[in-house]
């Protein structure tokens, strides 16, 4: 039996195990090509080096964009995490084809603990809750609600928790990747039910360190305001973007790559059925709390919203409404579009961007509460850091099979129909 | 796609872990339909009519004490001011969401093809129906004046008056009767070619009446191939609007407490929790009667303990979700900095409901988590057991929320406590009574098991079968053997 050796440290980073691109059945290799995963993460380097032109600008702006950015790419590896998880609680059969992707991008979160350090430095601008002042009753900036939250909201605290978090997920992440590379080898029977089991256990983890990160990245950005929904809906968001990105790669996958004839209109459509739902479920989510913000109008919770709502913010708004949920949910209504890698690849590209929105639209309101603005940073940040988990995705696909090629439902899957 | 088929030959490996079959002691096409109609065939068993004599007194109470509630006014409730929602809305609450675990079961399920819903789905869905039945009692009758509840609809009237429809509780109207008419819909529909299957066994019997009766209700049904396909197509499209229906139907009973303004009441996550919860409380409710059910019907073939085990860990996972949105609540009513938001939760585990508020976090967060171990999951008296206790923990819930955050919130002049009375006990009572007497009567005169959707997922009925099984004429000899309790 074949045994996938662990790389040296360094190159854990990027991929915690030795190629195994000799093993894998030449259908299921990605091209030689280097340009394949070089080409986004130049792109992504080089976009963040420009961005760093604009941290010495203006920081305090290149820190917001960071964050969004560096959320969104988060939001894409908690969001596959959950699809691999929930596909081995389920037994899911027709998946199998369309896994090792998700699989391969879990590892993206140790690059994303290396990429979080320039938010480090950026602390103090990014979160009020940092400033000292704020805790002293003699300062005429004592906040009393913020001195009450003082036992979580402070520095040593958030850092270890998010230490933790990052603990957790790239354990799960170890796991379930590493399991499933080794099978490609070594087909060992008890695979699958190991991989079962990291995800029972995994899965409460998850919910817990998913809705907390929430709480620590983006609700404590504006200290006062407080949900109980919103780890919830930052889920949403996070599978939301997940399932698009796996798709619009599978569909450039599946037109032009290795993975032609082998993923098909069936996977697309249950693909797409899930687009589908998680729209219907982000819209329930994001509904619910407005909803019920709007109807009790509380001033401590309004107000979060009312900064939404004006100075051209409300624009946004709007643009979530229609793009975040009108316009998926009749595009992927039909039984047709599901099937069509086309259209379910493009649309898989919109969730990003409105994706990316929807995230711009929870964090930049408390840096400009004055009036809706856009800036170069937002886009350099945000594609820069996209660009980079991108490429190390597909240089960890080069070197490994395409498909979980000795998983036990990897035929029905591919006969699925 | 040439391509494609040519692989699978090459990647054709065998199931490393071989899935028990759904349906056990290889029962044939005959066999199923045996096992599930002569239980509406045969004559009256004993037992049944003992239990239908319990349910239907608790039922007659029930009528009883509607009518004296009617008669002498709400006063003879225990609610109070501060407290004016008591025992009624909690009902109501337990009863719909009891309801939901049948909407998952049929709907949620088979949007993703999950083919071991089909031993279940019959009874889980009359259970939504009945249980929907008894909650939408509680919003008619807790009302001071039951006789102009009809005011409730937006009906053109001399009055030129109109309801107003941003109350939560007109929402309620039309999400609950609209989840009634659906979920009536949804069952008839999956009825249809099982009622067929019955009229002509009636026919064969020589029982005309009961024949004509069934022929009614089945609609002409004879299995053509036109009639299966657009029934596919109706089913699927049901049960797509069954799915945001389901979810939206205890979201919107959750916003009958999460737009107030009330501390314990007005929060956001309300809508997904009380979904986790009902599902949870529902599938608990089915696996209590599934338990007893498949025993007393000989079904332990079609309703297997893998079923059990599968709605167990539903069961595990909703109440893990219950669990955390518990957790939420606490933490972010302590992050808020808001004091009554912060007392509510210090109330509700220390002040003088505390011992309910214990109730429902042992029941509902500590006891589901015996799931994680397999023999549990597996152990048929502990799952009756542990169904039991999760309803009482979710009765519990629905108390909890309701009554520990009314009794005190923002002017402590207005703090009281509230007692219920011997009429919102025997209320309850007999709510179930009512329940338990058309489950009843579901069980003795219609299949309570989808013969067709059973069949549907036996090994002889995969079209590639009989290419490795013979012509499917001869069975072989142990499985005639190993017959299930025909007879």
């Amino acid at each position: 039996m074949a045994e996938v050796k662990a790389n040296g440290f360094l190159g854990w980073l990027l991929d915690p195990l030795q190629s195994t691109r000799e093993q894998a059945e030449p259908r299921y290799r990605l091209p030689e090509d280097v340009r394949i995963w070089a080409v986004p993460l130049a792109i992504g380097v080089g976009l963040l080096i420009v961005s760093l032109v604009g941290w010495v600008i203006d920081a305090h702006q290149f820190y917001f964009s960071y964050l969004v950015g560096w959320t969104f790419c988060l939001t894409l590896a908690l969001g596959a995490l959950f699809f691999v998880m929930i596909q081995h609680l389920t037994r899911a059969q027709w998946v199998v084809a369309v896994r090792r992707l998700p699989e391969a991008l879990l590892w993206t979160f140790p690059a994303l603990i290396v990429l979080f350090i320039p938010v480090l430095f950026g602390l103090h601008d990014l979160y009020h809750w940092t400033h000292p002042e704020v805790y002293d009753p003699a300062s005429p900036e004592y906040d009393p609600i913020l001195a009450g939250k003082r036992a979580y909201l402070n520095v040593p605290f958030f850092l270890g928790r998010i230490a933790f978090y990052f603990f957790i997920w790239t354990l799960l992440a170890y796991k379930l990747y590493t399991l499933s590379v080794r099978q490609d080898v070594d087909p060992d029977p008890s695979i699958p039910a190991q991989q079962r089991k990291v995800s029972a256990w995994g899965m409460p983890l998850y919910g817990v360190t998913v809705a907390f990160a929430s709480y620590d990245f983006l609700m404590s950005l504006d200290p006062h305001w407080y949900s109980t929904i919103f780890g919830v809906y930052f889920f949403a968001g996070a599978f939301f973007v997940a399932l698009g990105f796996i798709t619009t790669c599978y569909a450039i996958l599946a037109r032009r790559g290795p993975l032609t004839g082998i993923v098909r209109a069936p996977h697309f459509q249950d693909l797409g059925k899930l687009m589908f739902g998680f729209t219907a479920f982000w819209a329930y989510i994001a509904f619910s709390q407005y909803m019920l913000i709007w109807y009790g109008n509380l001033p401590e919770e309004t107000l979060w919203y009312r900064h939404r709502l004006e100075h051209g913010w409300e624009v946004l708004s709007q643009v979530l409404i229609w793009g975040h949920f009108a316009l998926p949910f009749l595009i992927l209504l039909p039984w047709a579009a599901k099937r069509t890698p086309l259209l379910v690849g493009t649309m898989g590209v919109w969730f990003a961007i409105i994706h990316w929105v929807d995230l711009f639209w929870v964090a930049m309101p408390v840096l400009h509460a004055e009036h809706l603005t856009f800036h170069w940073l937002d886009v350099t940040c945000w594609l820069g850091l996209f660009g980079i988990v991108v490429g190390l995705l597909f240089y960890r696909l080069s070197r490994h099979s395409l498909v979980p090629q000795n998983d036990p439902y990897l035929a029905r899957s591919l006969a699925l129909h | 796609m040439a391509h494609a088929t040519k692989d699978l030959s090459a990647l054709a490996r065998t199931d490393h872990e071989v899935e028990p079959p759904l349906v056990q002691g290889g029962l044939s096409f005959h066999d199923i339909t045996e096992l599930v109609a002569q239980h509406t065939e045969k004559k009256t068993p004993k037992a049944w009519w003992a239990a239908f004599s319990v349910a239907f007194l608790g039922m007659l109470t029930l009528v009883a004490m509607l009518a004296y509630q009617v008669w002498n006014g709400v006063g003879v409730w225990g609610n109070n001011i501060p407290v004016g929602w008591g025992w009624p809305i909690v009902n109501f609450v337990f009863w719909v969401g009891i309801g939901h675990a049948g909407t998952l079961i049929s709907a949620i399920l088979f949007l993703f093809r999950q083919r071991w819903r089909t031993s279940i789905n019959r009874a889980a869905e009359a259970m939504t129906i009945f249980a929907v039945i008894c909650a939408l009692i509680f919003p008619t009758f807790h009302v001071g004046r039951v006789w102009a509840i009809y005011w409730t609809l937006p009906i053109p009237n001399q009055m030129e008056m109109w309801p107003q429809f941003k109350s939560p509780l007109l929402w309620d109207v039309f999400a609950v009767s609209s989840y009634f008419i659906v979920s009536l819909v949804f069952w008839y529909v999956g009825l249809i070619p099982d009622l067929a299957t019955l009229r002509d066994r009636a026919a064969l019997m020589g029982r005309r009446l009961r024949a004509k009766i069934l022929g009614f209700f089945a609609l002409g049904w004879c299995g053509a191939n036109r009639h299966w396909r657009n029934y596919e197509k109706v089913y699927m499209l049901l049960a797509g609007l069954a799915t945001p229906l389901v979810l939206s139907v205890h979201s919107v009973v959750s916003f009958d407490f999460a737009v107030s303004i009330i501390p314990g009441w007005h929060t956001t996550i309300f809508p997904p929790y009380f979904v986790a919860g009902a599902i949870f409380s529902g599938f608990a409710m089915v696996v209590t009667l599934m338990v007893i059910a498949r025993k007393a019907y000989g079904l332990e073939n079609v309703i297997t303990v893998d079923h059990l085990e599968k709605m167990n860990i539903i069961m595990l996972v909703t109440g893990t979700m219950v669990g955390f949105a518990y957790i939420t609540e606490f933490f972010i009513a302590w992050y808020s900095g808001v004091p009554y938001e912060q007392y509510a939760f210090i109330n509700r585990a220390t002040g003088p409901y505390a011992w309910a508020y214990w109730i429902m976090m042992s029941c509902n967060l500590i006891f589901p988590q015996f799931f994680w171990i397999k023999k549990l999951r597996r152990n048929i008296p502990f799952m009756f057991v542990a169904s039991i206790v999760v309803n009482i923990g979710m009765w519990f819930e629905r108390f909890v929320i309701t009554i520990t955050s009314l009794h005190r919130d923002y002017l402590p002049s207005s703090w009281d406590y509230f007692v219920p009375t011997w009429v919102d006990v025997l209320t309850l009572i007999g709510s179930f009574g009512l329940f338990f007497t058309l489950f009843l009567l579901f069980l003795r005169f219609v299949p309570m098991v989808a013969m067709a959707e059973v069949k549907g997922v036996l090994p002889e009925a995969d079209p590639h079968y009989y290419e490795t099984h013979g012509d499917g004429h001869s069975r072989s000899a142990e499985v005639q053997v190993n017959r299930g309790r025909s007879s």
